[in-house]
């Protein structure tokens, strides 16, 4: 257990590493912020003093030293659009995602899960017809054109739900949330279904494939000539044979969800860090951008880590070995 | 500037009665852009400005077709070859009830290069020596060289109270602490890419506005925008999109308000010796290049059907353009015939510089800095191929296209540019005068344009302190480089506002700002 956590952290390191080189090459062949921000009327003189000031006439390799000393210290950077520092600018945005991506991962995983079970159970029956028809739609619709009807039907026509935006904010455990309140509820609930079509749609389809097969397997056989009532076959064996398969695919979604929820975001009007980190991209807000990225890669291997730890859980054969 | 005053004087007044009969009411607005900060002297970026101006008041104000009016300053007279002097309105106080001097404006001009940042305010200040104080209502500016455009730097110059502190930080300013102002509302609460939250200051010195109340909320998406309109959250949007515009026009629950804005789409033909991008005749590079010859410029301009731009791809958001500036602008030309379209004489002229079947060239353009730019960018390569020219069109993001512009690596760009001061030198001086680091012109001439003739003109203009003379000379210099094609103007761009049927009353401003203070609800 030891080896293998002490290996992730290894190899966690390395990939931090490498995508900090990635994403500071990538960025630097973009170009000059300055070019991009500076008001027109400047003079030249104005152009190189910032330059200057902001160290973006060294070479390449003395800025990304620069940048890793400032991050052994614990700096990652300040906004060059806001003047805030990065890991604040982040944080300030963060829970708002969260509890978004939250609410849909549950939406998703509530009614997902359900429905593919079904659909696998009966494969043959209208209703498990219908699922994977709309399952379809569920990942094939764009996100951006569904945000709009829901956003014209439920906000514009009936004038049930607003149009956008992310409403009170109350306090969940010392967290700001929106969950905490009514009027919060009324704002995540549209954006939520939004983002939640996409995983629902995959949530169904694997569980339903999981299903299928599992229904053919002895094992199955043997519990229904032992007698045993369907929904315990159900629940207590098959769910928990398929499940490596929807968890792996659950923490893969998670992870992009929490870090690239952009299009929704957007549409909805949503205080995110998805539409952040676009906002800094069209900008070229250079320290937002490698910082975040290589937040994101930190959440991607947390997340990766966290979902190991589910699979020994889930099944005893899998061992947590080094190397693993 | 006696006139200026009281014409000023007047407008409080008319305010100030207006005012008690207008009932406290509030204002949701949603705006596709706000603030990066709060604090005042950290970027010149138009959003930051607009939000700032309800809470900080800026030395001298622009009206809606950005020509100067009293602010802080309530008057300012050149008093010599280097020195402006400026007289402050008396009796205005700071939302913290300290009275504000002129001593708060120095305060302000040297606190400015300590803390602006990528988007610098230095440039607002970059003619100014030294600042002396004479007394408490007297501002004695010394400029290095002379600097006639003092006045009109001056009005993005915001004034914090001298005991904010050099030091100040922007999380001071972001939490309300520091945002301190004498503008016509009160700093509540404001979070990047969130709300601004503002409330009425009633001792405003230009008169209490009519809202109490004011959430200025950022909606970049379009569509989003629109959305909150129509579902009732918000009561007023920037920035609708030419494909609502019309069904908006049509519906009668709302109401749209329409401007000319400073934005004009501009192609800019390299006129270099070597041409960054070749062009090119069956693959094979020609000698020399084409663009140098002013006949090839005018067959380009002559090819452009101006008012299909802005009837068809604009969908009538626009105005076709003849100049670098929109009309009543400081040193806009009145000589200047509007353009034409005439293909048969284009072909002519091309034939003429010796290119009877056109030539093959790269054209750059945005896709993203504006309304329209890339939509734009693709029918004028169709207007030119019909001229006989093989274009190819590109469309970039800013974030691309701008640093490449930058190192010059693009034979013929279209983008847009927006006389932000409302006068001919931040425009002209920029993009068409010789690049001169020394006197801080032609910055952004990517193009390689010169002529001895047109930078005589100008350069003689920024040496004229008297407005009328001033003025003259840059309507020449206009002349001389609109007739030189050193750019190629195509349409002014529109901005439209929409807010719901009945509810308020505002004037359209040239500058795209959203001034809640100047907007007064329907009687």
């Amino acid at each position: 257990m030891l080896s293998f956590f002490i290996t992730r952290i290894a190899q966690a390191i390395v990939v931090v590493f490498a995508m900090s080189v990635i994403v500071f090459v990538g960025v630097y062949a973009i170009g000059n912020p300055i070019d991009v921000m500076i008001d027109p009327g400047a003079t030249q003189e104005i152009r190189q003093k910032l330059i200057e000031q902001y160290g973006l006439d060294q070479p390449l390799i003395q800025q990304y030293w620069t940048f890793l000393s400032n991050v052994a210290h614990g700096d990652l950077g300040t906004s060059m659009v806001y003047n805030i520092s990065v890991v604040d600018l982040v944080f300030s945005r963060f829970p708002a995602t969260l509890e978004l991506v939250l609410v849909s991962v549950c939406i998703a995983t509530c009614v997902g899960i359900p429905a593919g079970l079904w659909a696998g159970y009966r494969p043959n029956s209208i209703g498990a017809k219908l699922i994977m028809a709309l399952s379809v739609l569920g990942f094939s619709v764009p996100t951006f054109w569904i945000g709009m009807l829901l956003i014209m039907g439920f906000a514009v026509e009936l004038g049930l739900l607003p149009s956008g935006g992310r409403g009170d904010v109350g306090s969940l455990l010392g967290l700001p949330t929106s969950l905490a309140t009514l009027d919060g509820w009324s704002h995540v609930i549209l954006p939520a279904i939004n983002l939640s079509l996409f995983k629902m749609g995959l949530m169904i389809r694997l569980t339903r494939a999981g299903m299928v097969e599992a229904m053919g397997t002895d094992y199955v056989k043997f519990a229904r000539a032992q007698g045993l009532p369907d929904r315990q076959i159900v629940f207590q064996h098959i769910l928990r044979n398929i499940s490596i398969p929807i968890v792996t695919v659950f923490g893969l979604e998670l992870g992009s969800t929490l870090a690239f929820a952009v299009v929704t975001e957007s549409v909805f009007n949503w205080p995110g860090v998805g539409k952040l980190i676009i906002d800094s991209i069209l900008q070229l807000d250079r320290p937002v951008m490698v910082s975040y990225l290589i937040m994101v890669v930190i959440l991607f291997v947390l997340i990766n880590l966290v979902v190991d730890l589910v699979y020994a859980r889930l099944d005893p054969r899998v061992r947590l070995k080094g190397g693993a | 500037m006696k006139r200026l005053t009281l014409k000023s004087a007047v407008a409080a007044l008319a305010l100030m009665a207006a005012a008690p009969t207008a009932m406290a009411a509030d204002l949701v607005v949603g705006l596709r852009a706000g603030p990066d900060s709060i604090d005042p002297h950290w970027s010149t970026v138009g959003s930051q400005v607009e939000a700032l101006r309800h809470v900080f008041d800026t030395l001298i104000d622009v009206d809606e077709k950005l020509q100067l009016k009293p602010g802080l300053a309530a008057s300012w007279t050149a008093i010599d070859d280097t020195t402006w002097e400026f007289k402050m309105r008396e009796g205005v106080t700071f939302h913290d009830g300290t009275p504000f001097t002129a001593e708060d404006a120095k305060f302000s001009i040297e606190r400015i290069p300590e803390v602006t940042g990528p988007m610098p305010m230095t440039l607002y200040t970059k003619y100014v020596d030294s600042v002396e104080v004479v007394d408490d209502y007297t501002l004695h500016v010394k400029t290095k060289g002379m600097a006639p455009s003092l006045p009109n730097d001056f009005t993005r110059l915001f004034v914090v109270p001298s005991e904010t502190g050099m030091e100040a930080r922007n999380e001071e300013f972001n939490s309300g602490e520091k945002a301190i102002g004498t503008g016509p509302y009160t700093f509540v609460s404001w979070q990047p890419k969130g709300d601004l939250v503002l409330k009425r200051n009633d001792d405003y010195w230009g008169g209490a506005t009519a809202w109490e109340n004011v959430i200025r909320r950022e909606i970049p998406e379009d569509a989003s925008r629109v959305a909150a309109l129509r579902s009732g959250e918000v009561d007023l949007i920037n920035y609708v999109p030419a494909s609502d515009y019309l069904a908006m026009k049509n519906d009668g629950g709302i109401d749209t308000f329409l401007s000319d804005s400073v934005y004009i789409l501009n192609i800019a033909p390299s006129v270099k010796d070597e041409e960054p991008q070749p062009i090119t005749i069956n693959g094979e590079p020609v000698d020399g290049n084409p663009l140098q010859d002013l006949r090839v410029r005018k067959a380009l301009d002559l090819a452009i059907n101006r008012q299909v731009l802005v009837d068809v791809v604009l969908e009538g958001l626009g105005t076709p353009a003849n100049q670098l500036m929109p009309e009543g602008f400081f040193g806009y030309s009145d000589e200047l015939g509007e353009r034409e379209y005439d293909i048969e004489k284009a072909k002519a002229l091309l034939a003429e510089a010796g290119y009877p079947n056109g030539f093959e060239i790269d054209f750059t353009c945005t896709n993203n800095r504006v309304p329209g730019d890339s939509v734009v960018c693709e029918a004028l390569a169709q207007m030119w191929s019909r001229l006989g020219l093989t274009v190819n069109a590109q469309a970039l993001n800013g974030t691309v296209f701008f640093p490449a512009a930058a190192r010059e690596e693009y034979t013929m760009t279209m983008s847009a540019w927006g006389t932000l001061t409302g006068e001919a030198a931040y425009t002209y001086g920029a993009l068409t005068h010789t690049k001169d680091a020394e006197k801080g012109f032609g910055n952004f001439n990517r193009s390689g344009y010169s002529n001895p003739e047109f930078d005589r003109v100008f350069g003689e203009g920024a040496q004229t302190l008297d407005p009328e003379a001033r003025k003259k000379l840059y309507e020449q210099a206009s002349f001389i480089a609109m007739e030189d094609r050193a750019l190629i103007p195509t349409v002014i761009l529109q901005t439209v506002w929409a807010a719901d049927a009945g509810k308020l009353d505002m004037t359209a401003r040239v500058d795209q700002e959203t001034r809640t203070y100047a907007i007064t609800p329907t009687q």
